[in-house]
Formats: C-alpha cells, sequence, structure tokens
C-alpha cells in the first residue's frame, strides 16, 4: 500500500488536507504532511528537509506520492526528492493532480491497494472533472 | 415505462420489476432482457445489465464519506457501474470515482439511478443498494 505527503505553503492546509485525505482512506494507509517554512511554523512557505522528512515517515516499498499545492511547493519537493538515495526515489513521484481533489482520491484509491502509477492516474484524472458538471 | 432522456444505460427496468417478473414467470415479450436492444458491452457479459432506483435518505445527502463507502463497494466488481441522479436530469456517471460520485449533487431525498453491467453486475447492484 503506497504513502502520500501532503505539501503546502499553509501549515494549516496541509493538516487539513491531510484530515480530509485521511478519512477517505482509513487507517491503513500512511498519511504525513510537510506545511509552512521549519522555523516558523506560522510563516507560508514550503521547505525540502521538512518534505523529505515527511516522505521517510510514510516511506513504503510500493511507494510514495507527493501532492502539491502551487509554484514552489513543486520546487521542494523535486530538491527533496533529489536528496534521497536513488533506490528510494525512484519509487517516489510527483502529482500532477490538484491538491484537494487529488489528495481525496488518491487516499481512498491507495486504501483499495492500487499501485502507485495507478493511484496517481485517477489522482490526475481530477484535473478534468469539474466539480459542477452533469446537473443540470 | 416513462420516457426520460436517454442515459448510458438505455433500459430502465427496476431490479424489483425484473425480479417481479422472474419470479411470477412472466416474459414479457420474446427477448429476457432489456438490455438485448442495446449493443453488446464491451466485455463477454453473461448477464444482461441490471438496473435500481434508490432514494437518498441521509440528510445531508450523498456526501464525501458515504460516497467512499460506495466507491469502496463499487470497485469490489469487475461491473461497469454508472448512477445518474433522475432528480437532476443528469447524466450517467461511473461510481467508481469519488469526484464523479460527488458531482451527481445529490440531496436528501433525490433518485437515483443505479446501472451495472458485466459479469458481476446482479450482486454488485444487490450490495449497492443497502448502502442507500
Amino acid at each position: 500500500m503506497i504513502g502520500l505527503v501532503i505539501v503546502s505553503h499553509s501549515a494549516k492546509l496541509a493538516e487539513g488536507v491531510r484530515e480530509l485525505a485521511a478519512q477517505m482512506a482509513g487507517e491503513e494507509v500512511g498519511i504525513s504532511q510537510a506545511g509552512g517554512l521549519p522555523d516558523d511554523a506560522q510563516a507560508l512557505g514550503t521547505d525540502a528537509f521538512k518534505i523529505l522528512s515527511a516522505i521517510e515517515e510514510v516511506w513504503c516499498e510500493d511507494g510514495v506520492l507527493l501532492l502539491m499545492d502551487v509554484g514552489s511547493s513543486v520546487m521542494s519537493a523535486e530538491i527533496a526528492l533529489e536528496m534521497l538515495p536513488e533506490q528510494q526515489r525512484r519509487k517516489c513521484k510527483l502529482s500532477n493532480a490538484p491538491l484537494v481533489e487529488g489528495a481525496i482520491v488518491a487516499a481512498l484509491h491507495a486504501s483499495l491497494g492500487e499501485p502507485l502509477q495507478s493511484v496517481n492516474a485517477v489522482a490526475e484524472a481530477a484535473l478534468s472533472t469539474p466539480k459542477l458538471a452533469n446537473t443540470g | 415505462m416513462e420516457n426520460r432522456p436517454s442515459h448510458t444505460f438505455p433500459q430502465k427496468e427496476s431490479l424489483e420489476e425484473h425480479e417481479r417478473r422472474s419470479q411470477s414467470g412472466e416474459s414479457g415479450n420474446a427477448r429476457p432482457c432489456p438490455s438485448d436492444s442495446q449493443p453488446a458491452p464491451a466485455n463477454n457479459s453473461h448477464q444482461p445489465a441490471q438496473s435500481v432506483v434508490v432514494t437518498i435518505t441521509d440528510p445531508r445527502g450523498l456526501h464525501l464519506r458515504s460516497g467512499r463507502d460506495v466507491v469502496r463497494t463499487a470497485s469490489q466488481f469487475q461491473a461497469r457501474i454508472t448512477a445518474a441522479n433522475l432528480s437532476r436530469n443528469s447524466s450517467a456517471v461511473d461510481i467508481k470515482s469519488i469526484l464523479q460520485l460527488v458531482q451527481l449533487q445529490a440531496r436528501q431525498g433525490h433518485e437515483l439511478q443505479l446501472a451495472a453491467s458485466g459479469p458481476d453486475a446482479e450482486a454488485a447492484i444487490e450490495a449497492l443498494r443497502s448502502l442507500f
């Protein structure tokens, strides 16, 4: 079963998204968060070392999917992956999914035991799933 | 049968109706199942498509957590399973997708038409209807 890392500029947002994802996943899926700057939890920003710790917290052989909010979240997550040993890095994936929808979908499908690439694929499908479609 | 807008599954026979006819030995017409009138599904299903209408009873409607349970149950079956919100006249969505399921915006009292096709379609519908 894969692990999930929630990356956000805001510690509160990361915590909230993690809470939502945990609700969808149940107990079995490891979900960690990396939000805000290390020295001041209230300061907005992302930190590669914090992300690295979050990856290690939920590390498993099935792989780890990282979900980011916007902008430098992605760069910090890339730097965190570069700090990992090659063997671990190969099993980590940065998702292109939107943070909230992606985390909800990824958590649910991770809990169904789906592999990393499949979980990411359904999470990224959130990009083309509008909220208001199909209602008339 | 009332004429509702076309969905992915054109057959409208409810499971109750299907069971009633099976039990009473009625054949209706020469064709044993209404899905004969549509093209065969892509898989080699031996079961006709199944369909049932359920009503949302939860005062908060079909929300994320109840949706999660629907997706979990649906994912246990090979059948292709869709739902359409009849009360909103929506088209059918894949209920193995939580984001599509919540697109139905189903409030308390809304009627959803669940439809399944595939080898385990009947079992899927039975398992799902108990969740509403």
